[in-house]
């Protein structure tokens, strides 16, 4: 058979080829990617973009976690001194149930515990960045206000709305407790016991009755502080739990698209040889014909 | 009884008949590198015999004709695989420009819708922040930007295969155009009995590209051809040729219009079929996709948003975050824009109270909600990238498989057609050979004539 006397057109394919192979290659090792473009492999181009879509999902869950933790620790490390309030406030009570006490004795012990009052009222009126903590939602007003018609001289203005927010895929974490919840939940109010026990202390009767209530009181609080303590035991573990998934998220990105280098370097050597021994062949391909033999005259 | 004269005239019709040939040698080397060019050869036939008597004696050699070697079958596979290359190229060209919009990973429109339910999250954190309040309207607008950006992209590259478009219907225009003229030029050669070998390689150069721009059917006659469009629109016939005309439509495209007929959608093949293909297929089909999830997204915002509380307690009835989305979902993407401009009107609120995030986690969970196609925003823009790719990969397997089939069809034409010039070099040495060969005998016969001459008769 004939043979198509015109290598070049072929050749010159051929050298195209190598050259795409060549620069394919190098594109994979200058990015680190395989899939540069979403032809270069759709399914892995859709995997990608939910990828990267969860990456940044679970930076941002860590970045709410990071927030939400600074305001779970502050609002921890006052309900710690709300208790320490409290035992001394107990300790004062013991001491004004003594019957020995004279009036004086009593007035200055009542007044050390109308001192705790105060510093319970601002403890329990604790702002973080703005927000009243045991407001409920009405976060933007101090929810316990000194209130001389209220059987407790205080009272509470905030609401019972809780917020909980997203840190993982159907994962949220409760974040507040409202005041009444926090000091009144099962009917002891911390406050009312504090004001009955002032009372009870000036007036030297009835200070066992306020006590046991400062007791209920007290031990509401403790179990109630759980809350906090396991919120921010939760967040510690979802930040673990985050951190993890953004590792396999990592791996499944470089499994998806990221470039074998082994065998990107391998075809870049592959092609640079083709492409020299192409470019060789095309060299010499001008061909010797039968005219370089026909006799000279 | 035969003479000398008679053997003369025979020793020169070899002498004819090799310069002939040689001619032709000549002609084809000179054209070695000619593209579309097909080889000629010399068709060299016995003279007619003269019977003398008992005796026939033949006459010498005719160059009957000189022919160009071509194989109208595969001529006509390569005009079909042209087509059909011719297509692929221009497809495969718009959808990797049209690629490009979804390929960066940072500013598509994926890590902003990534971004916005990202920062409504972190309002989440602390619902009364004013600042946070603001990065969510922020996050919002680039959403609504990294839409319109793209969708403006997309137009503008409609735009610009519509004017590849009518670019192409008046290089088509020019081609048949040129194409009739060479048919009368060739039935003139073919009446007087002539070989119009080069003007038909022309012609069939010149088919060759009409065949890249649009689907041509060939209907060879006697000595002219027609040309249509594989659904039957006449291009050229005989001498005459037909205009196709790109003929502006409300739609801002222009339709292929033959003879007062819209023939847009009947090309199937050619520059011209990829073209429209993209223009009015490809693209659009990404833009609609693309409007479903800018509508889709939009709209289920707005439904949260507008049964919310905004920071001052109002409940936010009719107050939406983005503009509402036209009725229909058609030019959502372009049209995208966030309404609201107050960060205290965004109502992140569920209960009236400014701390409550109620109404901010469930705008998040749109995130993992059916917004469009049944399908979360993410995952719905995850399967317009999937589309886009696979279109593009699709289109560069079939253009590099009708790349190496047109290769490898050229390849078999120039293993027909082309000029060697090996076999040059031989038929030169041939035909020279056989021409001084033919010379000496005529020196012979002179000899001879001039021995009959000095004959004396006593």
């Amino acid at each position: 058979m004939r043979v198509n006397p015109n290598p070049v057109p072929d050749m010159l394919a051929a050298l195209s080829e190598t050259q795409q192979q060549q620069q394919t290659a190098e594109l994979q090792i200058a990015t680190g990617k395989r899939v540069n473009s979403p032809s270069d492999d759709p399914a892995a181009a859709a995997v990608l973009v939910q990828n990267q879509d969860q990456t940044a999902e679970a930076d941002q869950f860590l970045q709410s976690a990071g927030s939400i933790q600074g305001q779970l620790q502050t609002v921890d490390s006052t309900l710690s001194t709300v208790t320490t309030l409290l035992n001394r406030a107990i300790s004062l009570g013991v001491e004004g149930g003594n019957g020995t006490l004279n009036s004086d004795d009593r007035a200055a012990i009542a007044t050390e515990l109308s001192g705790i009052q105060t510093q319970l009222l601002s403890a329990a009126n604790l702002s973080y960045q703005g927000n009243y903590v045991f407001a409920g939602t009405a976060s933007q007003t101090a929810p316990y206000v000194l209130d001389p018609s209220s059987a407790s001289g205080v009272s509470y203005v905030g609401n019972l709305g809780k917020n909980s927010v997203t840190l993982g895929t159907d994962y949220k974490l409760a974040t507040n407790l409202p005041g009444p919840q926090m000091f009144a939940a099962s009917g002891t109010d911390m406050f009312q016991a504090m004001h009955d026990l002032i009372t009870a202390v000036q007036s030297g009767t009835g200070v066992d009755a306020a006590m046991s209530e400062l007791s209920a009181a007290y031990a509401s609080i403790s179990s109630q502080r759980v809350f906090y303590g396991n919120a921010l035991n939760q967040l510690n573990s979802q930040q673990t739990y985050l951190n993890t998934q953004k590792v396999q998220l990592a791996q499944q990105e470089t499994n998806a698209g990221g470039a074998d280098l082994a065998a990107a370097s391998t075809n870049l050597a592959a092609a640079q040889t083709a492409q020299q021994a192409t470019l060789a062949a095309v060299a010499r391909a001008e061909p010797m014909s039968l005219f370089d033999y026909l006799p000279q005259y | 009884m035969s003479n000398l004269n008679a053997t003369m005239a025979t020793a020169l019709s070899g002498l004819l008949a090799d310069q002939g040939a040689l001619e032709t040698t000549t002609n084809n080397v000179a054209n070695s590198s000619t593209p579309g060019y097909s080889r000629e050869c010399p068709v060299l036939v016995p003279g007619d015999p003269v019977v003398e008597g008992p005796l026939t004696f033949g006459t010498g050699v005719v160059l009957q004709q000189v022919e160009s070697v071509r194989d109208g079958i595969l001529e006509s596979r390569i005009q079909q695989e042209t087509q059909q290359q011719g297509k692929q190229d221009a497809l495969l060209a718009a959808l990797q420009q049209t690629q490009v919009n979804f390929s960066s990973s940072s500013g598509d429109i994926g890590s902003a819708i990534s971004s916005f339910f990202n920062s409504i999250n972190q309002l989440s954190t602390n619902p009364s922040d004013l600042s946070l309040r603001q990065g969510v309207l922020t996050a919002a607008g680039n959403l609504a930007t990294a839409f319109n950006q793209t969708a403006a992209n997309l137009e503008t590259q409609r735009t610009n295969l519509d004017l590849n478009v009518t670019q192409t219907v008046s290089q088509i225009n020019q081609l048949t155009q040129q194409i009739a003229q060479l048919n009368g030029q060739i039935s003139d050669l073919t009446n007087v009995g002539q070989n119009a070998g080069t003007f038909i390689d022309q012609r069939t150069q010149l088919i060759d590209q009409l065949s890249s721009l649009v689907d041509v059917s060939v209907i060879q006659s006697d000595k002219s051809i027609t040309l249509t469009t594989s659904n039957g629109t006449a291009l050229v016939a005989g001498e005459q040729a037909f205009q196709l005309a790109a003929q502006p439509t409300a739609a801002s495209v222009s339709d292929v219009v033959a003879n007062g007929q819209d023939i847009t959608a009947q090309l199937t093949g050619g520059k011209l079929a990829g073209l429209i293909q993209a223009r009015d297929q490809e693209i659009p089909g990404v833009l609609a996709n693309l409007d479903s999830l800018a509508s889709g997204l939009a709209d289920a915002v707005n439904q949260v948003q507008t049964t919310g509380y905004d920071l001052n307690g109002n409940l936010a009835t009719g107050v939406n975050l983005f503009a509402p989305p036209p009725a229909g979902g058609v030019g959502a993407a372009a049209s995208m824009s966030v309404a609201l401009t107050d960060p205290t009107k965004l109502a992140v609120s569920s209960d009236g109270s400014p701390g409550s995030n109620g109404n901010a986690e469930a705008m998040y969970a749109i995130n993992n909600q059916a917004v469009a196609g049944n399908q979360t925003p993410t995952d719905y823009y995850s399967g317009i990238v999937f589309g886009i790719g696979n279109s593009v990969a699709n289109a560069t397997a079939e253009d590099n498989a009708s790349t190496l089939v047109l290769q490898q069809l050229n390849d078999q034409r120039g293993s027909i057609s082309g000029v060697s010039l090996n076999e040059e070099a031989a038929n030169l040495v041939q035909y020279q050979e056989a021409y001084n060969a033919a010379a000496k005998v005529v020196t012979t016969i002179s000899d001879m004539m001039q021995t009959v001459i000095n004959m004396k008769t006593t």
